[in-house]
């Protein structure tokens, strides 16, 4: 079982899932992720000292009002790694959490040993629109979001109570914040993505149907100097929730070969 | 007691979609008879003035079959002109929906100079679809809200040009041609659901509080709310502060009323109403507090509100002339609201046409003690 801390950056209070021994890794999660300590983090930290915070307003985070920019994110977890102490890290996020990564590469790629962006959302790309996740229930959700809908079991919430619906709301809040319109994206951050110097693992589900891998994955690739694309046959948006162990594996390999975090 | 007659000018249709809202396909839009809709609607709001209605509502919704105003300032201009005493009443315009809500301070002042100061302007944050149809950001609704309505106050009553430097609204020229007629401003009022906030910032500002589509009891519990507010700013709320819009159907007899209210005040909320689930609550809309309140008390969605409950709670008031006029009572006397907006359905033209007379003839003549008094006077500035 991972341990459970309660952080202020900058006075913006958070809650931290944290375990293993070895390099630091932080993981950056997507909506409805916060919190979730899955059979991908636990594989990580036999070889990782893992960091999983959940975002302001999401899982045991309060909601921070100051929020108003994916860049205030990026700017937070840069805050994090300085109260964490952490010099460099490997740095991996998922979805949204992808996208707050690839804001914090474009900002200080010198902070990280190494990207590893999992289905990343994040940037206008040609030919595509991402489909308008708040305008959809549950099952609509569901079925986009998951290759295999068994794997979505995993994030179900635990009752109906009006403290899971509030906590829900809050979730949504918190991404609708900074994601609502453009939705899912910063009109700034492709032309950044140029930037970004450290070693970076772009992880696509084949069956993506959020952010699909021609054209999202495809462009993302083209854009990020020397990023290597690693494509899961049997996921669609969610990589490390469909295919975990093979995620992770990914993760490590292309990690351990990245040294110099600490 | 005020009657003011509230058109929603609805696309009336029947359709198997799971919303009538944002989603469901405008090819069902027929424009040749949606050309024969607006006439007859708007047929119906002159012949409502020449009945003796002292206003016209107007309002503002996105998308929808339920009611085809997207935008209200284009209705009551047709309206402004055809008219020569009824108020005329924009309830509202959805400021935070606007990018430039100084606009919406022009088309008010125009209308009111032209119709000669019969305008009152509503200012609402638009219900929770409009903000998946408009893309506006609904974590910004209230705070854009705020802003715009103050901006739109400061337009009307300071003389420009000024700067207006917000957080979502920023001008260096604030110098809107031309100025409202009605001093300080028209009357501004506050159509809402009944959120505490809504209250409070109503109640401080004098601007009347419309109830629309709410079970009678909750109604009382608003207005309630919206008197101690009053008070707690250190005045008695005026009668005509409390407004309510409640589906009113007369007829010949009580059969009569009930055969049409289950037809067409029901297809209100059962198909008019009817919202695929997530349009009902885009994030960060309501405060997490009014979200708590909401979930401890959860309402019934109008598409599952059945004609019992319907009546049970309040939500509509229909029968022959003596019957509408005793269940009236109930608003003016205990309720205590001063202005009542209702619409009339027939299910075709000539018998709407046949039952506002009807009202006109045979209900509202019973609650005129206030014949003499201007509602406007005093409240919503």
């Amino acid at each position: 079982m991972p341990a459970s801390r309660e952080l202020s950056i900058r006075g913006t209070p958070i809650h931290m899932l944290q375990e293993g021994r070895g390099p630091a890794l932080l993981f950056l999660h997507g909506a409805g992720g916060a919190g979730r300590w899955l059979p991908f983090q636990e594989r990580l930290a036999k070889t990782f000292s893992v960091y999983f915070p959940s975002h302001p307003g999401h899982g045991g985070s309060p909601a921070a009002e100051w929020i108003e920019h994916i860049s205030d994110l990026a700017f937070h977890y840069l805050d994090v790694l300085d109260e964490l102490g952490v010099e460099r890290a490997h740095l991996v996020g998922a979805s949204f959490g992808g996208w707050i990564a690839a804001e914090v590469a474009t900002m200080a790629s010198h902070r990280l040993a190494s990207l590893v962006l999992i289905d990343p959302v994040g940037i206008r790309v040609d030919g595509w629109i991402y489909p308008f996740l708040f305008g959809m229930d549950i099952p609509e959700i569901v079925t986009t979001v998951f290759h295999n809908p068994m794997a979505a079991l995993a994030l179900a919430p635990p009752d109906q109570s009006i403290e899971t619906l509030a906590l829900q709301y809050r979730q949504g809040a918190a991404l609708a914040r900074v994601a609502w319109n453009p939705h899912l994206y910063d009109p700034l951050l492709r032309r950044r993505l140029g930037r970004i110097a450290a070693p970076t693992l772009l992880c696509w589900g084949a069956h993506d149907k959020v952010a699909p891998l021609a054209p999202c994955g495809e462009t993302w690739a083209r854009e990020i100097p020397g990023a290597r694309l690693r494509v899961f046959a049997d996921s669609g948006h969610v990589p490390h929730l469909e295919e975990p162990d093979a995620a992770a594996d990914a993760v490590s390999e292309f990690c351990r070969l990245r040294g110099g975090a600490g | 007691m005020k009657f003011y007659y509230f058109h929603l000018m609805p696309y009336i249709m029947d359709h198997d979609a799971p919303s009538s809202w944002v989603t469901l396909s405008n090819r069902h839009y027929d424009p040749g008879l949606g050309h024969t809709l607006y006439n007859q609607y708007l047929d119906q709001f002159e012949h409502a003035e020449r009945l003796g209605w002292d206003g016209l509502c107007v309002n503002e919704h996105h998308q929808n079959c339920y009611g085809t105003m997207p935008s209200p300032n284009v209705v009551a201009a047709m309206l402004v002109r055809r008219t020569t005493k009824a108020k005329i009443a924009i309830l509202g315009n959805g400021l935070p929906l606007r990018d430039n809500p100084l606009r919406v301070a022009e088309e008010i002042a125009m209308l009111d100079v032209v119709s000669g100061g019969r305008v009152i302007s509503g200012f609402v944050r638009g219900i929770s679809a409009e903000y998946f149809s408009t893309a506006v950001n609904p974590t910004h609704s209230r705070e854009r809200f705020y802003e715009a309505a103050e901006l739109i106050l400061r337009a009307w009553t300071e003389e420009g040009p000024f700067p207006f430097d917000g957080r979502f609204y920023r001008y260096p020229y604030v110098n809107p041609w031309p100025r409202p007629l009605q001093k300080p401003h028209p009357p501004v009022w506050c159509p809402s659901q009944g959120s505490t906030e809504t209250v409070e910032w109503a109640a401080k500002r004098h601007f009347p509080y419309l109830m629309v589509f709410t079970p009678i009891k909750r109604i009382a519990q608003i207005y309630g709310e919206y008197r101690e507010a009053c008070e707690g700013y250190g005045y008695k709320a005026s009668r005509y502060q409390l407004t309510v819009n409640v589906p009113v159907v007369v007829a010949e007899s009580d059969a009569k009323a009930r055969e049409l209210a289950q037809k067409h005040v029901m297809w209100v909320f059962n198909v008019g109403l009817r919202m695929h689930p997530p349009f009902w609550r885009p994030p960060g809309y309501m405060t997490e507090a009014s979200l708590r309140r909401l979930l401890a008390n959860p309402p019934t969605l109008p598409s599952e509100l059945t004609f019992e409950q319907a009546e049970r709670d309040g939500y509509l008031i229909y029968g022959s002339p003596a019957t509408v006029r005793d269940k009236l009572r109930i608003f003016a006397d205990e309720l205590e609201a001063g202005i009542l907006c209702t619409a009339m359905n027939g299910g075709s033209h000539e018998r709407t046409l046949e039952l506002m007379q009807l009202f006109a003839e045979e209900v509202m003549p019973h609650f005129r003690e206030d014949a003499h008094v201007d509602e406007t006077a005093g409240v919503g500035r």
